[in-house]
């Protein structure tokens, strides 16, 4: 990707990605590399974030709202969003296939500096109710069948679905210990999450706000987590396509005619 | 740039001498809140000072009151809170009517509950404890707060559990994170390994112009899509592996519990006495609030008013030794009001007879705790309780609520 070659007047010329460049050029270019990088992975972190705490909110902030329906459906559907977007960029202008990798990575890292200072050291609440769900391992396959494939159409499919039905089973690996059943006050049987949830006072966001596990999805017994896995799939494909389209548009430069050079008779 | 700085430093400053807030905003609740709607009665708590780890109990009763304010949805979805300031304190247990209250449940107005909340020291430092009620749609309605001091040092506090399947959690604050952590920083590790073989390449306007060039094997090279391939067979073989491991290691789990709990009031008194608000009037210069009663005394025995009682704040017949009795020694004293409750004819009731009596509670509680804000109240009422005690010290509370009118001036 990279060759450097003399030149006969004894200069030297740098081969990138099969196009020549002097070295001065290159150096700037790399500089200007890590000037847009630095702005981009601030933007990107801090607009995915505040999208994840805006919509999905409680649901990924408390071990007691992770629950079989609403956070297996919402958080992949809203979470594919940014993902989408930014891959439009980096795979239709640079050929770069990390977008929703680098979405991922970068919203996790903000989750834990948030929940650590924000919800730990500021509010007092203990990690083990405060842990964010990793959206990574499914940003990871959506840049493989893009690059795969090289098409949005075939990733929305694909790669949507596997990113809605590998999140609760992904996550799983960290909540199934907070899914053991205990008994408190005598008579009352209550997940780890639930008791956890229930002993750190969240003062204005009582039991009641909690909205888990009130659909019909509960018909399904024990298989509600992969219809709900199912359903949220199906949205991905939708809004995978919708957000790429979205970051199409607005990428789109565009110019307004100058009207007033033309009243000047310019 | 000078302005961004300025901004800076001031925002550093103020928020150096920022001063703690000393407790919860409960006065900046609207007097309709607080008097119309959950009356707490009897509240005590167990002590005012425990170390970490140690033991709080708060009980008490409160009446959901019959004149509740019909801007508010009515309380068919409630659950027992506690005011506190975030976690510092963990709660164990609490109960209405005994019943376990871990989840929310239907209340009903016009009647009467116990309550019981076990609290469990865990941030050290002076904290304003008080019983809460959080109404669904109506917020959060918060009783009497007193201080209670935590000493010692947050590191030691545990929060242990048994599990039905076996298992002995030793603290809930730290159960779990292992995992957490140790997943979350592999999938992190595999992110940035990712992005960074990518990264460690040029990347933007040589990668732009290769594309417009229509160099694109340059750019996604056999190698990358070999690496990607073995990358997406990691990701679900780590996927699929770590979920099935989950499930050896915890085989029986159960999903969050989001039932509603069942609760039945306190029985109704068979006695009462019954009050009519002939006249009530808030006289703003002298913060007094005086009122004409018409009061029936239903019960079989005489009986005498011991106390007025609204929005936490107690003001009590000081002639009548049970009623001061009444007052538990924990109380916060800024919540009893010190001229105590002045009326114009103390005789004792008689069994059946009706009297008008004109009560005078004068205080400045009502300016301290906000509540000449009902002045303001678009429907001008006000609400609170009144404890009659008969000669074998029986308690007999009666609803007291009515339209109220301001004297501005004398």
């Amino acid at each position: 990707m990279a060759s450097t070659t003399i030149t006969k007047a004894g200069g030297v010329k740098l081969r990138l990605y099969g196009l020549d460049w002097s070295p001065q050029m290159a150096g700037l270019s790399r500089t200007f590399d890590y000037l847009v990088a630095a702005i981009l992975i601030l933007a990107i972190m801090a607009g995915f974030h505040i999208h994840a705490m805006l919509t999905i909110g409680d649901w990924d902030f408390w071990v007691d709202w992770k629950d079989r329906e609403y956070w297996v459906t919402i958080t992949p559907v809203l979470l594919i969003t940014f993902p989408a977007a930014v891959s439009y960029i980096t795979w239709e202008k640079l050929r770069l296939p990390f977008g929703a990798t680098l979405c991922a990575v970068l919203l996790v890292i903000a989750e834990w500096l948030t929940r650590y200072h924000g919800f730990h050291l500021w509010s007092y609440f203990p990690m083990s109710f405060i842990w964010p769900a990793t959206i990574i391992p499914g940003a990871i396959m959506l840049d493989m069948i893009l690059m795969l494939t090289g098409n949005a159409l075939l990733t929305a499919i694909f790669g949507g679905v596997i990113f809605a039905l590998i999140f609760p089973a992904t996550n799983w690996t960290m909540l199934a210990a907070y899914h053991l059943p205990v008994k408190v006050m005598g008579s009352e049987v209550a997940s780890v999450a639930d008791v956890i949830g229930y002993a750190f006072t969240r003062t204005a966001t009582p039991e009641y706000l909690r909205m888990i596990e009130r659909g019909t999805l509960r018909t399904f017994g024990g298989h509600s987590t992969s219809v709900a896995a199912f359903f949220a799939a199906f949205l991905c494909i939708f809004m995978y396509l919708g957000w790429w389209y979205l970051a199409k548009w607005l990428s789109n430069v565009v110019t307004v005619p100058n009207r007033l050079k033309k009243m000047m008779g310019l | 740039m000078i302005g961004t700085g300025l901004l800076a430093g001031v925002t550093a400053i103020l928020s150096l001498t920022a001063i703690p807030a000393q407790a919860h905003g409960e006065r900046n609740q609207e007097p309709f809140l607080r008097m119309r709607t959950v009356q707490w009665y009897d509240v005590k708590w167990s002590t005012s000072k425990i170390k970490v780890n140690d033991e709080i109990v708060i009980t008490g009763k409160f009446r959901l009151f019959p004149d509740w304010p019909s801007n508010l949805p009515k309380p068919d979805t409630a659950f027992l809170g506690n005011g506190t300031p975030g976690p510092v304190l963990a709660r164990t247990e609490s109960y209405i009517n005994e019943m376990p209250m871990i989840q929310s449940t239907s209340l009903e107005i016009g009647r009467d509950y116990d309550f019981k909340t076990v609290l469990k020291g865990r941030i050290p430092g002076n904290h304003h404890i008080h019983p809460m009620l959080n109404v669904e749609n109506a917020g959060p309605i918060v009783g009497p707060g007193s201080w209670v001091e935590v000493a010692g040092s947050a590191a030691d506090f545990k929060l242990p559990i048994a599990t039905l399947t076996g298992q002995k959690i030793e603290n809930l604050e730290t159960w779990g994170l292992e995992t957490v952590y140790s997943w979350h920083a592999l999938w992190l590790v595999i992110g940035l390994f990712w992005l960074l073989w990518w990264l460690r390449r040029p990347l933007l306007v040589p990668r732009y112009k290769a594309l417009l060039a229509g160099k694109e094997d340059e750019l996604v090279t056999s190698t990358d899509r070999k690496l990607g391939v073995a990358l997406m067979g990691v990701t679900l073989l780590l996927v699929i592996g770590g979920y099935q491991w989950a499930e050896a290691k915890y085989p029986r789990t159960i999903p969050l519990q989001a039932g509603k709990a069942q609760v039945e009031p306190l029985p109704l008194p068979t006695e009462q006495v019954s009050v009519k608000v002939k006249d009530a009037n808030y006289d703003v210069p002298g913060r007094s609030m005086r009122m004409t009663l018409k009061v029936t005394n239903q019960t079989s025995a005489p009986v005498r008013l011991g106390e007025f009682s609204t929005a936490g704040i107690r003001f009590i017949n000081h002639k009548l030794p049970v009623a001061v009795a009444a007052v538990d020694p924990g109380f916060p004293k800024e919540l009893v009001a010190r001229t105590g409750l002045a009326m114009d004819d103390d005789q004792p009731l008689g069994a059946g007879e009706t009297r008008m009596i004109r009560l005078d509670l004068t205080d400045t509680a009502w300016e301290v705790e906000r509540l000449v804000s009902m002045l303001n109240d678009p429907d001008s009422r006000f609400g609170g309780l009144l404890f009659f005690y008969d000669e074998k010290s029986n308690r007999h509370i009666a609803n007291v609520s009515g339209p109220i009118v301001p004297t501005f001036v004398h």
